[in-house]
């Protein structure tokens, strides 16, 4: 441990890149030289990469332990010792990327910089471990694939972008991390892109994640601009700004950015501007980021169509890892989130709502992928609704257990839907539980992980899933998240939002409807799948069937050769169907194993039930939630472990309910109370198989709305914008063109004309007289006022308009000098007669400025403003 | 006709007869001459007079090396009757030039011996020029000389401009040369390079030859032509970002429209008359009004001191009052709003983008848009401080809703992808305005940065569109489909480019737009609704994602339709070489844009100090008031060449 301290100290733990650098070397040399090296090489290439980073990932959070145990210290309160642990972080700077604005031109480095901690070291370790076993699953499962090596350079790549971030140290580096798992997930979804619905499923996966980035961008300019920094201990340090009550550090929502209307528009001012505090808009932005990222309302809708992707993909990006990231950003941030009740309200109940709509669709489902698919929303469901009620230690012990039996149960669907496409090309069909079943006798080791992964999902006492679920249902009834100085603030007559008391018992009622439904719904997908008759095809027996016809076909998603492969005729007996390799089998059974298992890890309910205290993760995660669960208000200790036994009886009940119920209806009634069910309203379960129509209604507003305004934007530009300032300005030159041809045609008649025409204005020019001066400012009020020359000119002038002139008759001067008094005004006449003996005149107003400052000739030139003429 | 690449000839084609390759040589030597003396511009501790001895060298010799360069490359059909006059004359005519170049040597600051070449800039804009008159002495039949001449100038002056690189730029101006040109109006012929201009120039040196290599596939007729314009507009583009005299600026500002024009005019698609003249109308409006402003500066410089100047730094100090200064700034700003082009002035891109040729719109969208953002950056901000912080409010909200939001939604609409490319660029350069606007240090990087970006990843987009249009003559999104199987490295350099274009972090893009939203939020020039800009801006971000992924998709995947798609080959050598450099750009720029940020970063915060020093020192509604006056001269400003005119009469009353 010395020596590997002194290798990698913790300051500038370099290992952290050899983590990062593995998946990406194994990514290039996928990517670029895959096609060259063969099957065996890129397998090895991207096993060895994500296998190597997995043992530096051990590596690193052996390091990390063991850097947690010097930080040990006992505290003695109130009698009572408490064990503490410091917040220890392992991290390392790679460079600096950027440089931004912050507030009062402070300058905030962005630096490319990484560390681990208690949260993302458990985070890394699913992230690889998980990973790798998915890797190795993958290598079989993708064997008759022809893009295999871009299939792994992607999955390597997504393991990347993964780490990146969940180790990034700020959150510019995770947000790269949290759009380049959008990208790969954008890239595996569309995987077999000959298939326009894939393509169109990534694109939209990708589109609703960019949503979701919006969210966290806005969110992060929001950081800058208050707290002036970006990474975790800056912000750590500076959150308390989010919560300042100056008017500043309000986010001004009508008028927008606190403007004042005035005039015709006053109306549309409030009488208090509404503003929500700076903590409240930056967890809402975030969140909104979230809810893309993890496949929440309002934003779920790509998750279920991502199940286009080849199954692992399925099983590692949208189960176990990227999904999680939304939850694993709330608890990264935990310090800011519970700065706001409203945010924390707002995150727990759309948690608590996406858990019950996506189970009651998962309800009716009859695509396996697509009942995990809507699982999983369900679970993130939850994950929210328990960091939404501040537990969140137990949201993310929920990663951790999903992310087991999630990835297993995805896994599982793999392994049957490989079986089902020996003979059955179709992806559809090949995915339809209908066509499945009794599956339990052919596939043994995927039958039993399947149903150990289902137990721990519909929580069954003491697997994983039961002491996860269990603990957030619990925390979401007592936990009750108060802003940090609400007490001082009301002391001050500042509003604060605290959540009503109603909130924290309705979340715990929905959870345990959905976990009800959970429970039914895997237990419905479990025997659908693996009990009753096989339906997919007659079965032969061996010896009458022809060799060749279990040969697996080379293009099941072949996307190098688009032939349309014939289908089989199903009604032919063929080979029964097949457990899968291996390769496959293993990470099932590691996985199933831990799914049963790794609940120990966090037992919260023993730790109730058996006065433990050391629990492992509770402990281990302490110190990076320190300061948000003290923003979490508890009932006291009595009250606690009663309602503690309740919520338990609870989430026990559901369970029962659940899958005693699908037990009644599929095993003991072979699933006719469903079918007359479904008759009886046909028209609520075709609304629930379409799932809700959500995607639908969203087409029609969201979609129809955006396509119309870029339909108004692309023809006003060309109708309207491009017609006034190129068509109509071309027009109008054109028809000036037109206007002066006319004179320009030749005829020397008209040209004539124009010439007598032009004499004669002339003629009246010379013949008219043009009374004409030019006033010049001299200093002191002198004015100066010269006349203009003309053909046999001559002036008399009137110093003052109304009074008599200079000279009784027309003289040669030219000019006349006119004093001003101050502030006086003073009209001067000139009247001039031409050598026709005719006159005209003009009056000159002069008005000189009261006592300027300091007078000076421009000054003056330009206030003597020269008005007034009556020319004849 | 040029020889295909892909069957070389095994005899020497009839076309390219003996004299080529030694007068190639020559060429090439002559080049290399050049670029090492400018290599070597600075070497460390030697004396500066060797290098000057050198560049003397070459002066001594140009005409004779001229005369013996024109004589030998006429045909060889033509007796020494037609080659001695006509080397004559080129001999001549290089003397003549030399001549008549400004003899007198830049103002060195006594006592330091200079610190950078300060003919640097000059070669910079004179390789292409003199590459472009030499191209006026080839043989039209002799495709493959031209091209390769062309390539080589071309690529002589990247070379040229690498001892850029060697200085670290700072806050000031460098390789500064000021000569007299006309000395009754006060014109000088000034160039010089800050930490902003720096990397416009490296864009344009490094994109033009890319833009000219990607062309010779596709441009088939009038090569020489072709060849001819092409260097005369890297010199006008060059020239445009170093010139540091109004009247310089105004001078190759117009250099570089008429090859643009020819190039749209004569190479472009089917409405390409109509096309041309509509983008040389609008630019032309444009500039006609700046023209009016530069003049009329100049003369209210002139009437201050006596004598007119059209120098940057002189005209800087000129303080005017509201009224003046409004009427002013507008005719700078309009002339750069079109070419930008900010909305409403924008129709002519996508019309001149669809209908030039590949090398046209790739030098179009990377450089001349450019020279837009630039000018506002440099000219409007520089000399109307007062103007340009008072009007960033509106022109932000204009930049972020006609840019951003209308430009990505009019993408969307387009089903040539050139078109979709080409309102993609507005909605781009609306990031790059809406960063001038908020005239924050983050904000003002981020969109120097981001105009360096948007030459990268949509000149590498426009390259890549020209690369499908040669295969299928086609540009309509549903004529492709599923294209990704026959043309698979085609397709990933495009989502690359793609993506670079979307900003997908890890990409040139997001660093620009990311600093460029950051720095709008924090900016206190937007008055209160920097937040909502802030975040229009960010809603940009989707809007990106949404046109070009949906284009991305029609394009490349889903199940081929067309029998004609099935066997397109996919990109050759010669394309893959050209859209290299891009493609390796956009990721080096992602992961290190300090790189550029750092030698930027002081000359955007001098120009950032000059605005606030002087919105911050006037009284009143911020602007100066009073007859216009001179200010001092700023500190940051390279030395002068003549000694400052005698104290202005209009200051002594």
């Amino acid at each position: 441990m010395k020596d590997l301290l002194a290798l990698f100290p913790p300051a500038d733990f370099s290992l952290i890149g050899f983590i990062l650098a593995m998946p990406l070397i194994g990514a290039f040399v996928n990517g670029v030289f895959g096609k060259r090296l063969g099957k065996d090489a890129v397998r090895l290439m991207a096993l060895t990469a994500i296998g190597l980073s997995f043992v530096a990932a051990v590596v690193t959070f052996i390091v990390l332990d063991h850097q947690v145990d010097l930080s040990r210290s006992e505290v003695t309160e109130a009698g009572v010792t408490h064990v503490k642990y410091g917040h220890v972080r392992l991290s390392w700077l790679a460079w600096e990327w950027m440089r931004i604005s912050g507030p009062r031109d402070a300058s905030v480095p962005i630096e490319l910089k990484f560390s681990v901690d208690a949260l993302n070291g458990v985070m890394m370790l699913i992230v690889t471990g998980v990973g790798f076993l998915i890797h190795v699953y993958a290598s079989s499962y993708m064997d008759k694939d022809k893009a295999y090596w871009r299939f792994f350079a992607y999955l390597n790549l997504f393991i990347f972008s993964m780490l990146l971030l969940i180790l990034g140290d700020n959150l510019p580096v995770l947000f790269v991390g949290w759009e380049g798992v959008g990208l790969c997930s954008y890239l595996l979804i569309g995987f077999w892109y000959t298939k326009l619905p894939n393509a169109a499923a990534g694109k939209k996966a990708f589109i609703a994640n960019r949503v979701g980035d919006f969210g966290l961008l806005v969110g992060m300019f929001l950081l800058v601009y208050y707290t002036g920094a970006l990474d975790w201990q800056g912000l750590e340090a500076a959150a308390g700004s989010l919560v300042n009550t100056s008017d500043a550090h309000q986010v001004h929502l009508w008028p927008l950015g606190g403007g004042q209307f005035q005039g015709p528009l006053a109306i549309l001012q409030p009488k208090t501007p509404w503003t929500i505090t700076a903590a409240t808009a930056v967890g809402l932005a975030l969140f909104l980021g979230c809810t893309g990222k993890s496949a929440q309302i309002p934003l779920y809708v790509w998750l279920p169509d991502a199940m286009a992707g080849p199954t692992p993909v399925s099983a590692l990006i949208h189960a176990a890892t990227m999904v999680t990231a939304g939850i694993y950003l709330i608890c990264r941030l935990s310090f800011i989130f519970v700065l706001s009740p409203a945010t924390m309200m707002v995150i727990a109940f759309t948690g608590a709502l996406t858990a019950l709509l996506a189970a009651t669709i998962a309800l009716v489902q009859n695509d396996i992928k697509k009942v995990l698919a809507y699982s999983t929303v369900s679970q993130l469901g939850f994950m929210f609704l328990g960091v939404g009620s501040g537990a969140f230690v137990a949201g993310f012990f929920h990663v951790f257990t999903h992310a087991f039996f999630k990835a297993c149960l995805f896994l599982g669907a793999g392994s049957v839907i490989h079986a089902m496409h020996a003979r059955v090309h179709d992806d559809e069909r090949s995915q339809d539980m209908r066509n499945m079943g009794g599956l339990r006798k052919y596939m043994p080791l995927t039958y039993a992980t399947f149903a150990a992964a289902t137990l721990a999902i519909i929580g069954f006492p003491l697997t994983a899933g039961f002491f996860s679920k269990d603990e957030i249902l619990f925390k979401a009834l007592v936990g009750h998240p108060v802003h940090p100085q609400a007490a001082k603030l009301a002391a001050r007559n500042f509003p604060v939002f605290a959540i009503p008391s109603w909130v924290g018992p309705t979340v715990y009622a929905i959870g345990v409807a959905a976990a009800i439904l959970t429970a039914f719904y895997m237990v419905r997908c479990l025997i659908l799948t693996f009990f009753g008759d096989f339906k997919g095809w007659t079965v032969g027996r061996p010896s009458m069937l022809a060799k060749h016809e279990h040969a697996h076909h080379d293009d099941e998603h072949g996307d190098d050769d688009d032939d349309h492969h014939h289908e089989e005729d199903l009604s032919q007996p063929g080979y029964p169907p097949h457990e899968s390799p291996r390769l496959m089998t293993i990470p099932l059974i590691i996985l199933g194993t831990a799914s049963l298992f790794a609940g120990f890890l966090n037992p919260g309910f023993l730790k109730g039930l058996l006065h433990w205290h050391d629990i492992p993760l509770d402990h281990w995660l302490e110190p990076v939630f320190e300061t948000a669960t003290a923003a979490i208000e508890l009932p006291k200790e009595e009250a606690l472990h009663s309602k503690e036994m309740m919520s338990t009886v609870g989430a026990f009940m559901a369970f029962a309910i659940g899958a005693g119920a699908a037990y009644w209806v599929y095993i003991k009634e072979k699933g006719k109370p469903a079918r007359e069910l479904i008759q009886k309203v046909p028209g609520l379960y075709q609304l629930v198989l379409d799932k809700w129509r959500v995607d639908e209604l969203y087409d029609r507003t969201v979609i129809n709305g955006a396509d119309a305004l870029s339909e108004t934007a692309a023809s006003v530009d060309q109708g309207i914008i491009d017609l006034v300032l190129a068509r109509l300005s071309a027009l109008l030159v054109a028809a000036l063109g037109t206007l002066l041809r006319v004179f320009q045609n030749g005829v020397v008649h008209v040209y004539a004309a124009i010439m007598v025409v032009g004499m004669a204005g002339l003629g009246w020019f010379f013949v008219a007289p043009h009374a004409q001066a030019e006033v010049k400012a001299e200093r002191a009020g002198d004015y100066v006022i010269e006349a203009a020359p003309g053909l046999g000119y001559t002036y008399r002038w009137y110093p003052d308009a109304a009074g008599k002139p200079q000279t009784e008759t027309f003289g040669a001067a030219t000019q006349i000098k006119v004093n001003v008094e101050e502030g006086k005004t003073k009209v001067v006449r000139l009247e001039i007669k031409n050598a026709f003996g005719l006159t005209g005149s003009k009056d000159f107003t002069l008005t000189r400025p009261k006592a300027p400052p300091k007078p000076t000739q421009l000054q003056l030139g330009q206030n003597a403003v020269p008005s007034g003429e009556r020319t004849n | 006709m040029a020889a295909k690449t892909s069957t070389p000839a095994p005899t020497p084609s009839p076309l390219r007869p003996a004299w080529v390759g030694p007068a190639f040589t020559a060429l090439v030597a002559l080049i290399a001459l050049v670029a090492f003396s400018q290599l070597g511009g600075r070497p460390a501790g030697s004396s500066p007079t060797g290098y000057s001895a050198a560049t003397a060298l070459v002066g001594s010799m140009l005409p004779a090396l001229a005369a013996a360069v024109v004589a030998g490359l006429i045909p060889a059909s033509h007796g020494w009757r037609v080659r001695v006059p006509i080397g004559l004359m080129a001999g001549l005519f290089a003397l003549f030039i030399s001549r008549m170049w400004p003899g007198a040597d830049a103002v060195i600051p006594e006592g330091e011996p200079p610190p950078e070449s300060t003919t640097l800039l000059s070669w910079l804009v004179g390789l292409p020029l003199a590459g472009a008159i030499a191209i006026l002495f080839m043989p039209r039949q002799a495709p493959r000389l031209l091209k390769a001449t062309t390539l080589i100038v071309m690529l002589g002056t990247l070379a040229a401009a690498l001892p850029l690189l060697s200085v670290d730029m700072g806050r000031g101006y460098h390789f500064n040369q000021d000569v007299v040109w006309i000395e009754r109006f006060g014109i000088h012929y000034h160039v010089a390079i800050d930490g902003i201009s720096l990397w416009l120039v490296l864009l344009t040196t490094v994109s033009t030859p890319i833009a000219a290599y990607a062309s010779f596939g596709s441009i088939k007729t009038r090569i020489k032509d072709w060849c001819f314009a092409l260097l005369m507009l890297q010199a006008g583009m060059i020239g445009a970002f170093i010139a540091l005299d109004l009247f310089l600026f105004y001078v190759f500002w117009e250099l570089m429209l008429i090859p643009m024009y020819l190039m749209i005019g004569v190479w472009g698609g089917a409405n390409r008359i109509k096309s041309a003249i509509k983008f040389f109308l609008y630019t032309m409006a444009g500039s006609v009004m700046m023209l009016v402003a530069i003049l009329y500066i100049a003369y209210t410089y002139g009437k201050l001191t006596g004598s007119p100047s059209f120098d940057y730094f002189e005209l800087q100090r000129v303080l005017h009052t509201r009224d003046v200064q409004v009427w002013l700034w507008a005719g700078f700003a309009i002339s750069f709003f079109i070419k930008v082009p900010m909305f409403p002035v924008h129709t002519w891109l996508p019309d001149a983008h669809t209908e030039a040729p590949t090398g046209g719109s790739m030098i179009l969208a990377a450089v001349m848009l450019k020279m837009g953002t630039y000018g506002y950056l440099r000219f409007c901000m520089g000399l109307f401080p007062e103007a340009s912080a008072e009007f960033a409010a509106t022109l932000a909200g204009v930049a972020v809703l006609g840019g951003i939001i209308y430009g990505a939604l009019c993408a969307w609409r387009q089903d040539d992808v050139k078109r979709l490319v080409a309102y993609s660029s507005v909605a781009h350069l609306g990031y790059v305005m809406l960063g001038l606007f908020a005239q924050t240090q983050a904000s003002t990087e981020g969109a120097v940065l981001q105009m360096i970006n948007h030459g990268i990843s949509t000149g590498a987009l426009f390259l890549l569109v020209g690369v499908i249009y040669d295969r299928r003559h086609t540009r309509q999104l549903d004529d492709f489909g599923g294209l990704a199987k026959p043309m698979p490295v085609f397709a990933t350099m495009f989502i690359i480019a793609t993506l670079a274009s979307v900003g997908l972090p890890g990409t040139n893009g997001f660093v620009g737009e990311f600093m460029i939203i950051m720095g709008t939020f924090v900016s206190n020039r937007l008055g209160h609704v920097n937040g909502v800009q802030a975040v229009g801006a960010a809603i940009g971000v989707i809007l990106g994602a949404l046109y070009m992924l949906t284009a991305v998709q029609k394009m490349f995947f889903g199940p081929i339709t067309r029998e004609e798609n099935k066997r397109v080959p996919d990109i050759n050598a010669r394309e893959l070489v050209a859209v290299a450099p891009l493609i390796i750009a956009i990721f080096v720029i992602g992961l290190f844009p300090n790189l550029l940020l750092s030698q930027m970063r002081d000359a955007v915060s001098r120009t950032l100090g000059d605005v606030s020093a002087r919105v911050e020192s006037s009284p009143g509604p911020r602007y100066y008031q009073g007859p216009t006056k001179l200010l001092k001269r700023s500190a940051s400003a390279p030395p002068q060449l003549a000694a400052p005119a005698p104290a202005p009469a209009a200051e002594e009353n």
